[in-house]
């Protein structure tokens, strides 16, 4: 029996040296099929499973991307709907105030020529009982300047700006306007603060309730019949007839208001 | 046995690498060369040479190539590398790194002489030939990268740490 024993080195260099051979002699012979069907069988599985998972994985990176996508729409739809009931919102006091300005030109049509209408832009009716409108000297409104709700009177101006104004309200501890009660023949005085009320009439007189409160205009500041409130409940309190007035003018509600121009002075 | 699972492993992932669905650059990794490599760490340089020889034939095989340049690369490259492991005592991150490096270019450039030789046309050029470097270098940076996180995964030095936190 032919035994042999090589080194494994030498074994090497044999076998690639075959192998060179054997890859000369294919490179001169046509390719046997067989291998390559053998090859593609075993890699088929192999490939399909790889392409899975590339399309899986590419399925994947698609679905984050859209995500992503989505997510930013959404932020940005968000944002877009909060930008929208923003405007919303300012569109509808635009529209309430406009309504109010409506109004109001309506219920003092003789008034309108003498008149600006204003915009309140600033109020606190609980600490310092005033308005502020955005008309100012420069739109002719003026010191004293009275100024009217469609539902009464609200106030004076007790200080002008260029382009802004502040109103003092009939609320104010100082605010006092002449006035008379439908069915009294006496003038009054409203006077203001937190509960106004009518004073200056003659003890005991007899004051209807709910009458009718108009101004007449004797202080000089405030046009002659102009409603100021109703009267409530009166008393006799010393020297004169005292009654609570509610006054007809909300300034909590008030977004636009008509400024008249002081009785007896000229706009500049 | 070992050697031989990673083996499979690695002619399966070569296999898979070049699936339509993957990214194409993939295609130009030998996970083969990896193993050849990976051999160097146990086997004496001849050892490493008949595993590089196998892994060559078997990538000329599945590579559907004339079957023999890839082996006679394979050996050669086997030969380099664990030569170049033993003279410079490589281990760690740097043995997988430049194993790798120096695997897929000596192969490459054993297999591009081989053909010459043989009178045939390379069925790639230089580029494809530096993708395969690349790609099989960046395998062996990946693997490098494995191997340091699982050692410091099962460190003692984590363990020990991990009990004095549940002191």
């Amino acid at each position: 029996m032919l035994r042999l024993q090589l080194r494994p080195g030498l074994t090497l260099a044999v076998t690639c040296l075959g192998l060179y051979v054997a890859a000369a002699a294919q490179a001169r012979a046509t390719r046997s099929s067989a291998l390559s069907v053998a090859v593609a069988a075993i890699s088929a599985p192999v490939l399909a499973l790889a392409n899975g998972v590339g399309v899986l994985a590419e399925d994947f990176s698609h679905g984050l991307r859209s995500l992503q996508a989505i997510l930013a729409e959404h932020t940005h739809l968000e944002q877009e709907a909060a930008e929208l009931r923003r405007v919303n919102q300012a569109l509808s006091a635009e529209v309430a105030s406009l309504r109010q300005g409506s109004r109001l030109l309506a219920a003092y049509p003789t008034l309108v020529e003498k008149a600006v209408v204003a915009r309140v832009i600033a109020r606190d009716v609980l600490r310092t009982h005033t308005l502020r409108l955005d008309r100012g000297r420069r739109d002719g409104i003026a010191l004293d300047s009275a100024v009217l709700t469609e539902n009464g009177l609200l106030g004076r101006v007790d200080s002008v700006q260029e382009h802004s104004c502040r109103v003092q309200l009939l609320t104010h501890p100082q605010a006092a306007a002449a006035a008379r009660i439908t069915g009294v023949a006496q003038e009054a005085l409203l006077v203001g603060g937190d509960q106004p009320r009518i004073t200056g009439l003659a003890p005991y007189t007899d004051v209807p309730e709910n009458a009718q409160v108009l101004s007449t205009g004797s202080e000089g500041i405030y046009p002659p019949g102009l409603l100021l409130g109703s009267a409530g409940a009166a008393r006799t309190d010393g020297l004169f007839t005292v009654a609570a007035v509610e006054l007809a003018a909300r300034a909590s509600e008030a977004n636009t208001v008509l400024v008249l121009q002081p009785a007896g002075r000229a706009t500049p | 046995m070992k050697l031989a699972l990673v083996f499979v492993l690695g002619l399966v992932l070569q296999l898979a690498l070049t699936a339509a669905h993957l990214p194409w650059l993939l295609a130009a990794c030998q996970p083969l060369l990896l193993v050849t490599v990976f051999a160097a760490r146990t086997f004496s340089p001849i050892g490493v040479a008949w595993t590089g020889l196998a892994a060559g034939i078997a990538t000329d095989i599945f590579a559907e190539r004339i079957i023999g340049p890839g082996g006679i690369a394979g050996a050669l490259a086997g030969i380099f590398v664990a030569g170049l492991v033993r003279r410079f005592e490589m281990q760690g991150p740097l043995f997988w790194i430049v194993g790798s490096l120096a695997a897929a270019a000596s192969s490459e450039l054993a297999w591009l002489a081989v053909v010459a030789t043989l009178g045939m046309r390379p069925d790639h050029t230089w580029l494809g030939g530096l993708a395969t470097i690349v790609m099989t270098a960046a395998a062996g940076f990946f693997v490098a990268v494995v191997e340091l996180a699982a050692r410091a995964w099962g460190s003692p030095a984590r363990r020990r740490r991990r009990a004095l936190q549940r002191l």
